[in-house]
């Protein structure tokens, strides 16, 4: 068979992505052809309101684009823009956090599963315009924010994908993250 | 049965004593060949080509599934010589093969990531010359249980070796493994929770030969006798895991007849080599390259608790943490900045943790290909000396390991989720929690006889995370095994005869909310009836409630909550039995505490690791594990999930699900919830508004956060905890970078 009869159709992923796809389906689900990435990646850019290229899903809300200023940046589902993707975009999104046994409570249950207070705290990320849950950390305070994943996107692209990105580069794999709290330390110093 | 003995008998005799011309290589020769192959070329033993396999592959795989089956079957049928539930009836045993080397070729069903660890006692044996003073012949017996020498996880998963031998060369090892109902600590059971260094670990055995020729000697018998608190058990444990390698003993001297040996050595070389391949290729083929980070803690409570052990008593707050880095390679699972080790029992040893990554990696990796040592050349492992992973102290307990191993196995194996989430294998998607959680202790009945034991049923089975599709399912995970399940609660009310069950329930409500939910935890009530002269107990577990056992959910999620118990003793339990009504799990316990039905002197709710329990007639002891994470954004579920979570009862508390989700809904006459539309979207936006109302920047968080860490504002427990992840580099860089500390920043241990 060639590779083309193995690829799972675009409406499975479809059916996927929703959470609609039948158990029986998902139990006979194809291997994993080389196509379901490119596949993948075209669902979702029909879905989303912006024409900006998905380079890669980071989670159910947060895509990595490049926008039209050809940057690489991480972008929320709704159209906000969180940064260089290679600076953590959680610095981009506002956060509340959850310290006592009541604010809690309201995230944890029964009662005697909730976390104790004072040997971490409960932090929620949320995208500045939509307000979308985008994370959710449970830390001990003082703890830094954590950087999820960073990808080395040309080596996906070009080694993983045989498809290579044009603006290929060095630099592109390189956590910058600490450059964003360098700068706020000196706008207050 | 005489003849096959009788044939064996010949076998062994045959196999004593080696040919009058033919050198045979110490065993420390054997894996420094082997070492210098494998580095030498970046293939398993040298080996580029698979000749073998290539010239004739149907000869190839005969010759691999007659030694996968010999392992198959040694579980198979010798499991059934054990009475311990544990291993007869669940996923706490494995048999295996491995080369000379401790290489795995084949396992069993079973706990299968133990395979990760076999090189560690057998490199020990070679490198302390066992072979030579005064020799490995074989049908030996070894046993090892020893996490430094043996790289175990915990005392309690106990292992038997077996070598095959032929014309004085060891060239294969049959392996036995499974967790004793009870070790032998100070700390009754099999995962002593308080031990303070490794001599109250129990029966801790460094690789010792306790038989020959497929037989046990006398004195072996004695040590369970007389060092364990399970001696019945245990010994029936030690007879199941001997059988099963006898059996595959015998099956790879058939094979090395029928083959040849010069095949022999030659194809075990090529499965490892070709297993390795085809890992590297699943990696390529599902994972994305770059960085992923993942963290967790875990609160030891001993303040207070080992007044006798004055240096142990203290709380230490531990930091799992782990990186994972896909490479040319296979991929690099780096843990530095985790915790130092510590005087408590939850240190790890380097092959306790790969105990745990593996888990992981094994059932990421390994599911199309043969279950070899190739996925342990794949990932590339950094445990620091003088971490947690790796002490540099030698007499470090490990008796706990498992408790926080499993955190990072959990961030390893989320790493993979996420990569998988990023290029479209959402079926493969999912969270990984790990709490899992068990009982154990000892008892004395009214004649005096004593006894020991584990109740292993929250580790068997626990609910699974949240796929990025749909809910998770309950009690069906398990990542240490494939064998899911819970075990039969009759089978477990009789390895502790005064312990009976009320009650053995999913609980409500118990999961990490999200778009998806987690699959549920489980909870139990034991119910305590004429225990005699004593019964107490422990209990070990994975994440505690105290801590989640993951520090990050998936995609907006929260993580699972962790494991707690509740002991009420001194009930009126007598009245409630006589009304028919006695409670079923946890929240039912709770409620009908308040309701005043259930009347308790002492009623202890233990985030943290319980001290000894001591239980009389109608004490109830309560536990709750096995919960998991959710998936994406609460506010995102189908309403129409949260009414049926309702209406099943899978979500108890209205007004909890009403803030978590938004949702808004009315009873009607029959008690069924029904969604109100349109209340729903206008309770959905204003939860949106108040996210946006109640958070900050992250610059102005990090503004207000930052001067906690520059005046080293913290409890006393988290600023060990830091000072010593920053005494890592790695760690140190994040730390110092992030909060932009001047240089020479230092966080001091602190005394408690």
């Amino acid at each position: 068979m060639s590779e083309a009869e193995f690829a799972v159709s675009k409406e499975l992923i479809k059916q996927l992505i929703d959470g609609t796809i039948d158990a029986e389906r998902l139990l006979k689900m194809d291997r994993k052809d080389k196509a379901r990435f490119f596949n993948y990646i075209a669902v979702l850019q029909e879905r989303v309101a912006w024409s900006d290229q998905i380079l890669l899903r980071l989670g159910d809300k947060l895509y990595i684009v490049i926008n039209d200023q050809r940057q690489r940046v991480a972008k929320c589902e709704c159209g906000h823009e969180l940064g260089d993707y290679r600076k953590n975009w959680k610095l981009a999104c506002k956060i509340r956090t959850r310290r006592t046994i009541e604010e809690m409570s309201q995230v944890y249950d029964p009662a005697p599963a909730v976390p104790e207070p004072g040997w971490q705290e409960i932090r929620e990320f949320f995208c500045p315009s939509c307000a979308s849950q985008l994370a959710v950390e449970v830390v001990a305070p003082g703890y830094p924010i954590v950087f999820e994943m960073l990808p080395d996107l040309d080596k996906f692209y070009g080694e993983y994908l045989g498809a290579p990105l044009p603006d290929s580069a060095p630099d592109w794999y390189e956590d910058q993250t600490h450059a964003v709290t360098r700068q706020w330390a000196e706008k207050s110093a | 049965m005489a003849e096959a003995l009788s044939e064996r008998n010949e076998v062994l005799v045959k196999n004593l004593k080696p040919a009058e011309s033919t050198p045979v290589p110490t065993l420390r020769e054997i894996i420094a060949k082997r070492d210098q192959l494998t580095e030498s070329t970046g293939h398993y033993y040298g080996v580029t080509e698979l000749s073998l396999r290539d010239s004739d592959p149907i000869k190839y795989e005969r010759f691999y599934a007659k030694m996968h089956s010999a392992v198959l079957a040694a579980r198979e049928s010798a499991r059934f010589v054990a009475a311990s539930p544990g291993s007869r009836e669940m996923g706490e045993s494995l048999w295996g093969l491995a080369t000379a080397e401790g290489d795995t070729l084949a396992v069993s069903l079973g706990f299968l990531s133990h395979t990760a660890i076999l090189p560690v006692s057998i490199r020990y044996m070679a490198n302390n010359d066992y072979d030579v003073n005064d020799g490995i012949d074989d049908g030996d017996v070894y046993a090892v249980s020893d996490g430094l020498t043996g790289g175990v996880p915990h005392p309690g998963d106990f292992y038997t070796y077996v070598p095959i031998v032929v014309e004085g060369e060891v060239v294969s090892w049959a392996v036995g493994i499974n967790h004793l109902m009870e070790n032998g600590a100070p700390v009754a059971g099999s995962w002593a929770t308080f031990s303070v260094d490794t001599f109250m670990d129990g029966l801790v055995c460094p690789p010792m030969r306790t038989g020959r020729k497929l037989k046990q000697e006398s004195w072996w018998k004695a040590i369970w006798e007389r060092r364990t608190r399970a001696a019945t058990m245990n010994i029936l444990d030690d007879k199941m895991r001997l059988a099963g390698c006898a059996m595959i003993h015998e099956a790879v001297h058939k094979l090395i007849d029928e083959f040849g040996m010069a095949y022999y050595k030659r194809a075990i070389r090529e499965v490892i080599e070709e297993s390795r391949r085809m890992i590297l290729d699943n990696m390529k083929a599902l994972l994305v390259p770059g960085t992923y980070n993942g963290c967790a803690f875990r609160l030891v409570r001993y303040e207070g608790l080992q007044n006798v052990w004055s240096h142990a008593n203290k709380n230490t707050l531990i930091h799992v943490r782990a990186s994972v880095e896909p490479n040319e390679n296979g991929l690099l699972l780096d843990t530095e900045g985790s915790s130092k080790w510590g005087y408590h029992s939850y240190n790890a040893t380097p092959g306790g943790a790969d105990c745990a990554v593996f888990l992981g990696m094994i059932n990421s990796f390994s599911h199309n290909t043969k279950v070899t040592a190739g996925i342990e050349l794949a990932v590339q492992r950094h445990y620091p000396v003088g971490s947690i992973y790796n002490p540099d102290n030698e007499y470090a307990s490990n008796a706990n390991l498992w408790a926080q191993t499993v955190a990072l196995n959990s961030i390893g194996f989320n790493a993979v989720s996420r990569a998988t989430y990023s290029r479209g294998y959402l079926e493969e998607s999912f969270t990984i929690d790990g709490n899992w959680g068990a009982f154990q202790g000892a008892g004395t009945a009214k004649d005096g006889t004593s006894y020991g034991f584990t109740n292993f049923e929250w580790l068997g089975g626990t609910g699974r995370g949240a796929w990025c599709y749909r809910d998770g399912e309950p009690l069906v995970w398990a990542a240490w095994s494939q064998i899911a399940t819970i075990g039969d609660a009759e089978e477990f009310e009789s390895t502790v005869p005064p312990l009976f069950y009320l009650g053995r329930k999913l609980l409500k409500g118990y999961f990490g909310y999200g778009k998806y939910r987690g699959g549920p935890g489980n909870s139990a009530v034991h119910w305590c009836v004429e225990p005699g002269q004593h019964l107490a107990l422990t209990r070990p577990n994975g994440g505690l409630s105290c801590t989640p056992s993951v520090g990050l959910g998936m995609s907006g999620a929260y993580p699972g909550p962790g494991s707690f118990m509740i002991s009420a003793r001194g009930t009126n339990l007598d009245e409630l039995i006589s009304e028919g009504e006695t409670p079923r799990d946890a929240t039912e316990l709770l409620a009908m505490i308040d309701e005043g039905q259930l009347k308790v002197e002492n009623l202890e709710i233990w985030k943290t690791d319980c001290p000894e329990l001591a239980l009389k007639n109608n004490d109830l002891f309560v536990d709750a594990a096995g919960s998991s994470g959710g998936w994406g954004d609460p506010l995102d579920r189908d309403p129409m999930l949260v009414i049926e979570d309702l209406n099943t009862g899978m979500t108890p508390n209205y007004n909890f699900v009403h803030e978590m989700n938004g949702v808004v809904a009315v009873q009607n006459d029959q008690g069924e919830w029904q969604l109100d539309e349109q209340a729903t979207a206008e309770k959905r936006i204003a939860i949106r508004r108040a996210r946006l109302d109640e958070s900050q920047t992250a610059e102005s968080w990090w503004h207000a956060e930052r001067q906690n860490v520059v005046t080293k504002n913290f409890k006393t427990e988290i600023q060990e905890m830091y000072a010593q992840s920053i005494s890592f580099e790695k760690f140190n860089l994040e730390f110092c970078g992030f909060w932009q500390l001047e240089a020479g920043y230092s966080l001091e241990a602190v005394e408690s």
